[in-house]
């Protein structure tokens, strides 16, 4: 079929026609001839020098020899020799020593802020307040003690994680578990309410101080003042990691507790743990309200 | 020819198909799976009743004319399904703004109805918009009548099905985990048998074809058909692990099952979304503004430029993984040299406007079209450029890619849809023009608004994201933890989602101007078609 020239364009078309529809016959641009064979060259030069084709038992491996693997292994390697310089200064001193070294906060301040809010924000909340469920770190209410050491401790082996070591620390489901009857555990209830200082029934109240030194005060102490030994909290303030009305208390009692705080050394390296050691002192300090 | 010659193939088709239905009913535990049975064995159940009942008619003629109903049902679910798809889409969008938003149920929230949007706009808009022009235009580039009467209604009910048993499915958690491949096996199943049937309909029809050339657009829906089934079919190998419950494990493990599904993931890209709108280009453009394509000879360097090359490109949505470097390098350089072919289709799909420029100020339909060619340069030049290892080491994991692909998705594809159905609809219905061409131009300008707010809004998050995550002190420690980048993508959140609004009142719009045309008068002369149809091959 001979095709008819275009007027418009001055091209003669290829003669064929699909419902109405016809084709130029314009040849292919120099355009578009030149950009395909430079794009074939970029190509065929990427293949000389990187990884690229595949045969029976291997690969070429081009003329670089890059490899991802080693590439990557190489920059992690540089980046731990960084960090392991810049950040010796954490390894060496007792904690005590280090806490009281002039200007180490103004200098890292900044930078544990992010290994924070990486690592530790998602529970603790980004202004270490906590939340629900997870405790605050900013007051002076501790599990097992604010000691800095303990802190540290605390940090690398976790508690109830699945380190070797791991800080342990269960509250019995006193209710599912049937170890108390269900009066004796309103009573209870009660009890903790007269001593946090909060609204309760003073006759059940009392039935429930007995009960309590029975069954709660090896871990909560006498009058359930909480003791660091078991990580036991006190009961007698007004901050409370899991609620501490009527029934919030009441669910406690009947279901127990046994929060995780996750074994950060098998994550993090021995400085980093005591940068946020320090990051949670420092949030302390900083709060002297409570 | 008897107009029951495929009823027999049809039936044999859909009784498996229908007794998985009632297995699954019977065997089924989960809620949702028990109802997918059912629904599966109502749709097909009713097919089965209807086929046969058509089996005991007296045989009837075949109509001298193009079938167009099949169309005219695959233009209402494209826009049934955009609006389901947009709606979902945007309300995503809210929900990464303002997070509460995810209604604190697990089948609202964002991982549940994410895939409900990518399903109804790739599957159920893009591809009901496929199946509507293709078959629109392969009977009339070919001037031949569909090759059956039957087989395309199981094509677009199981096709339609499909999207319904996925969509439905992922609030309830049936779902394997593979990106836009969610679905699980028996709707896969159902998804292979309604393809086959595409398969050999397009095939036959184009064997019937009364012109001697295969016209370009068929080239590239054709391929669209082919490179979908072997996607689809080597991408969802899995084993189900018992009939009484939805879930089945893939037959690839590790790095094979990444690379599979990426070659999977990238081609569902390049053919469902590039080389199946390809051919609508081909055919609307020209059609639209009664020119010639621009060069033949392009058409065919673009063709099998795009056709060899995508296949390879899959392995660059892998690049610094566990994948070995000699595929991402070879997925990189493959990528690198199809920017020539796809821009050689942009070129020659906007040069076809040479001498009816006039027609972009005129028409928006045309303007829709023009816009999608370019949005089609510019997402093929990013996706390139972004397939390049040490660029991807800025783009990769960030807003940057969603931006991408909506650039392609908006841009391109949901502009070619618009301005080829704006154009079909009024064609295929014979009306004089589509209701108001004033509320086109409104669709136009609040989709372009929306899509540039959108794609711009994803630029400026990615790039902030990732370069805040590869900001390092002195130290070398981070100075951004990922929550402060999250903090960051507020304001480019708000605006995607405000982008998206307005590209969904222009999809709402559109909808309605389309409704009206339907319901709209018919020109009271039918203009017969200039090269009469065939009902019969031609000798």
């Amino acid at each position: 079929m001979k095709g008819r020239l275009d007027k418009y364009t001055n091209t003669p078309t290829t003669g064929h026609e699909w419902d109405g529809i016809e084709e130029l016959d314009t040849p292919v641009p120099w355009g578009f001839r030149l950009a395909l064979k430079l794009a074939i060259l970029i190509a065929a030069t990427q293949w000389v020098l990187y990884p690229a084709w595949p045969y029976v038992v291997s690969y070429t491996s081009g003329m670089t020899g890059y490899s991802s693997r080693a590439a990557v292994a190489a920059a992690v390697k540089d980046g731990r020799s960084l960090r392991d310089q810049a950040f010796a200064v954490f390894v060496t001193p007792d904690l005590e020593e280090l806490a009281s070294k002039p200007g180490i906060r103004e200098k890292f301040e900044p930078v544990i802020g992010a290994l924070y809010r990486d690592n530790c924000s998602a529970c603790h909340g980004r202004d270490l307040k906590g939340q629900a469920n997870f405790p605050n770190l900013t007051d002076d209410h501790w599990l097992w003690s604010g000691e800095l050491d303990e802190i540290e401790y605390t940090l690398q082996v976790g508690i109830n994680s699945n380190h070797e070591d791991t800080r342990y620390a269960e509250m019995p489901a006193f209710g599912r578990d049937e170890i108390l009857l269900k009066p004796e555990i309103t009573d209870v209830v009660e009890y903790v309410l007269s001593i946090s200082g909060q609204e309760h029934d003073l006759s059940a109240a009392d039935r429930g101080a007995e009960i309590f030194a029975e069954n709660c005060s090896g871990c909560h102490n006498d009058g359930g003042a909480g003791g660091y030994a078991f990580g036991a909290p006190s009961l007698i303030d007004s901050e409370w990691i899991y609620g501490g009305d009527r029934k919030a208390i009441l669910a406690t009692l009947n279901n127990g507790r046994a929060g995780i705080m996750p074994a950060w050394s098998e994550r993090l390296n021995a400085a980093e743990i005591r940068m946020l050691t320090l990051y949670v002192q420092w949030a302390g300090s900083d709060d002297q309200g409570d | 020819m008897d107009s029951r010659a495929d009823i027999w193939p049809c039936i044999l088709a859909m009784v498996p198909v229908f007794i998985l239905g009632i297995a699954i009913v019977g065997w089924g535990h989960d809620v949702a799976y028990v109802m997918h049975g059912c629904l599966i064995a109502a749709v097909v159940g009713w097919g089965l009743v209807w086929l046969i009942g058509r089996l005991t008619d007296p045989p009837r003629s075949i109509p001298f004319a193009y079938n167009d109903e099949i169309s005219k049902w695959g233009i209402m679910a494209t826009f049934v399904w955009g609006v389901i798809g947009f709606t979902v889409g945007d309300i995503l969008a809210w929900q990464l703004a303002i997070p509460e938003l995810n209604g604190d149920t697990y089948f609202s929230n964002f991982g549940r109805i994410r895939p409900v949007h990518t399903t109804a706009v790739i599957f159920g808009f893009a591809g009901n918009a496929l199946i509507a022009t293709s078959l629109y235009v392969v009977q009339r580039t070919s001037r031949a009548r569909l090759a059956a009467e039957h087989v395309p209604w199981v094509v677009l009910v199981g096709y339609n099905l499909f999207c319904v048993l996925a969509i439905t499915g992922y609030p309830f958690g049936i779902t394997q985990s593979k990106e836009y491949a969610e679905p699980e096996w028996y709707a896969d199943l159902i998804l292979l048998v309604a393809w086959v049937g595409y398969l050999w309909l397009y095939l036959a029809t184009l064997a019937r074809r009364a012109e001697p050339h295969i016209y370009v657009s068929n080239w590239y829906y054709l391929s669209f058909i082919i490179v979908i089934a072997m996607l689809h079919t080597v991408n969802n190998l899995a084993v189900p692990i018992s009939i009484s419950e939805p879930k089945s494990y893939p037959l690839f493990a590790g790095v094979q099952d990444a690379m599979t599904q990426w070659w999977y993931g990238h081609n569902a890209v390049g053919f469902l979304l590039t080389a199946g709108f390809l051919g609508i280009m081909y055919y609307f453009m020209p059609k639209s503004v009664g020119r010639p394509i621009f060069s033949y000879r392009l058409s065919i360097l673009g063709f099998w430029g795009i056709t060899f090359l995508y296949l390879w490109a899959g392995s660059h949505h892998l690049h610094y993984t566990a994948l070995p470097d000699w595929v991402q390098y070879l997925g990189m350089s493959m990528s690198i040299i199809l920017l020539v072919p796809s821009w050689g289709s942009v070129l020659n799909g906007i040069l076809t406007l040479n001498g009816a420029w006039d027609k972009v100020r005129t028409d928006p339909a045309v303007r829709f079209m023009m816009v999608a060619v370019l949005f089609y340069g510019l997402t093929t030049f990013e996706g390139s450029f972004m397939a390049i290892r040490p660029v991807n080491t800025l783009s990769h994991y960030t807003d940057w890619t969603v931006g991408h692909v909506h650039a392609g998705a908006l841009g391109w594809v949901a502009f070619m849809t618009f301005g080829a159905m704006y154009k079909m609809v009024p064609w295929i219905w014979r009306r004089g023009s589509t209701y108001s061409l004033r509320l086109e131009a409104w669709h136009f300008w609040l989709a372009l608004s929306g899509s540039l707010i959108y794609v711009g809004a994803m630029w400026n998050s990615g790039i902030t994201q990732s370069l805040m995550w590869q900001t390092y002190d002195e130290t070398g420690a981070f100075v951004f933890a990922f929550i402060d980048t999250v903090d960051a993508m507020r304001p480019y959140y708000f605006a995607r989602a405000i982008g998206g609004l307005l590209f969904l009142i222009g999809g709402c719009i559109g909808a309605f101007n389309i409704y009206k045309t339907v319901n709209g008068p018919a020109l009271v002369q039918p203009v017969p078609p200039r090269n009469g149809p065939l009902s019969l091959p031609a000798e």
